[in-house]
């Protein structure tokens, strides 16, 4: 039941007059940040494989990513830090770390190169995958791999379909399949 | 009779942390009418459904309003589940209910400040900003983020809330209790703040319902209407009876919201206790084709999310009808008759969230 009463905050007032402040002197006195904080993404450029996923995802269009030329740049002023690129990324080359990015007087592109290697029969070779029916045994790995879900394959049926619309060629298929019947070519 | 006059109020005033406009119909001191503006942060992100894929769209659904983002996001993939028949796992659907009533109590305790500050009285608002700030730290330390989540994804929730968390968030809300006593006392039962809210901006119980009234708006008027009683998410294991308040004036509409902070802190617990173990989230596969309305409870109000999907990955339409739209047409009829100087008060008692309005 309500009661009206007088100096009801005065004991919390004249409490808090000798109270150790509750804020912290940032930036001289550094914060902890918990584990799971998302401040600004980072990239392990040597895994990346260009398949642009991250790119087509970002909800701020914050991401470019060029295959031919091997480059991942970002605009870490447009980033939103929702995480959704580290989501997608079928290699996991994408982390979200601690801590936010310095401030600065321009709005720049980070951009990141891929270290020159040479080419592996998995690695997007800058094609999509075409199947070998010889080889195929229709296992449906290649299927369950794709992290755009492009590929159906039918055991019973055996029928082994490419959503070319839908299919960033990142090779993972091709890297999955038990048989190597898939080439990164098409 | 005396002489009419206008007296502009807004966009910029300092009672208002986001913009919207009244043009204020004077006799002398007292209003006899307001006429609502807004239109000044539009931003076009219903539109951007026919750009973003519906997974994608999750992101922009949180980012409509900072401080109802959890609610967002939850209610869109609620309405984006029942158009593809996905069945989320019982634990996504406590995870989803918790960060809810987090989202609740640090919306509320914003409130509170606000409205501490509206009145003059400073150091209220400061130990209501300072008591929110516990809860924010929870939403970092769960989810790495402090305001938007995105945590939410259609088909589940993203992160998993570890035992340990969970009891730290149960031993936050032990604190919060503590610390939210001398608040609530000097919020309910202070001199000074009942003679500025008492009997301010009545409504009845009809009229705020005919006008449309929603949230604490409403219950204040006395009307039990809360639409977590549905039973969406992980509420319908909850116990859960609506807070009501029957005097229909500011001191009620402030006395709802500090009850309900009270209740979001024993459904917490109740909630924490009950989560049962189990994988957070399940593979959507497919696009949506059909549409569904999705209501649920934000810490304003009844808001609706209204999706139609057509069989790509390009929802057709996604509208978003805020509780602050529907508490504008009681706003304006509570203002009728005050005075001038009641004003200020009298806005901040509906919760005014106007970049939700205007998306």
């Amino acid at each position: 039941m309500e009661k009206t009463k007088v100096f009801t905050y005065a004991g919390t007032a004249l409490k808090n007059l000798f109270r150790r402040p509750t804020t912290i002197g940032y930036p001289f006195q550094p914060v902890d940040y918990p584990e799971r904080m998302r401040g600004h993404i980072e990239i392990q450029i040597e895994d990346c494989i260009c398949c642009g996923l991250c790119m087509r995802s970002c909800p701020s269009s914050a991401l470019k990513v060029d295959r031919q030329a091997g480059t991942w740049a970002i605009d870490r002023f447009d980033c939103v830090q929702c995480g959704y690129c580290v989501s997608v990324c079928p290699k996991k080359c994408l982390t979200m770390n601690k801590g936010y990015t310095a401030p600065e007087t321009e709005k720049t592109w980070e951009t990141f190169k891929k270290p020159e290697q040479p080419k592996t029969e998995t690695a997007a070779a800058g094609g999509k995958p075409v199947m070998d029916p010889e080889k195929c045994v229709y296992c449906t790995l290649c299927a369950k791999k794709c992290p755009q879900g492009a590929l159906t394959v039918d055991r019973k049926e055996k029928i082994w379909k490419l959503d070319s619309e839908a299919c960033v060629a990142c090779g993972l298929c091709a890297s999955a399949c038990p048989k190597k019947a898939i080439e990164m070519k098409g | 009779m005396a002489k009419r006059s206008i007296v502009p109020f807004g966009p910029q005033h300092p009672v208002l942390p986001e913009p919207v406009h009244l043009d204020l119909i004077l006799e002398d001191e007292t209003v006899v009418g307001a006429v609502p503006s807004i239109g000044f942060i539009h931003r076009g992100l219903e539109k951007l459904v026919e750009k973003k894929d519906y997974k994608q769209y999750v992101y922009i659904a949180e980012r409509v309003c900072g401080i109802c983002s959890v609610g967002h996001g939850i209610g869109y993939c609620e309405a984006v589940e029942k158009v593809m028949d996905v069945e989320v796992p019982t634990r996504a659907d406590y995870l989803r209910t918790i960060w809810m009533e987090l989202s609740r109590l640090h919306s509320h305790l914003l409130w509170l400040g606000l409205l501490a500050d509206a009145m003059g009285f400073e150091s209220l608002f400061m130990d209501s900003w300072r008591i929110r700030e516990k809860i924010l730290d929870m939403f970092e330390k769960t989810t790495g983020s402090r305001l938007i989540l995105s945590v939410v994804c259609v088909g589940g929730v993203l992160k998993d809330v570890d035992s340990g968390m969970l009891n730290e968030i149960l031993r936050v809300t032990e604190e919060l209790k503590k610390e939210m006593k001398p608040v609530i006392d000097t919020f309910l039962n202070d001199y000074t703040v009942q003679s500025r809210l008492k009997g301010l901006g009545v409504m009845t119980r009809d009229q705020a319902v005919s006008a449309g009234a929603v949230g604490p708006m409403l219950r204040g008027s006395g009307e039990p209407y809360d639409v977590r009683a549905l039973g969406y998410a992980a509420y319908k294991d909850l116990t859960f009876e609506p807070v009501t308040a029957q005097a229909g004036d500011a001191y009620a509409r402030c006395e709802v919201r500090l009850k309900e902070i009270l209740q979001s802190l024993d459904l917490l617990r109740e909630a924490i206790e009950k989560i049962p173990e189990g994988p957070i989230s399940v593979p959507v596969k497919g696009n949506p084709s059909g549409e569904y309305f999705m209501r649920i409870e934000q810490p304003r109000g009844e808001a609706i999310y209204y999706v139609k999907g057509n069989g790509t990955k390009f929802l057709d339409r996604f509208r978003l009808r805020t509780p602050t739209t529907s508490n504008i047409p009681p706003m304006v009829d509570m203002l009728k008759g005050c005075q001038m100087a009641d004003v200020p008060v009298l806005i901040l008692t509906i919760d005014p969230c106007v970049s939700c309005t205007e998306r």
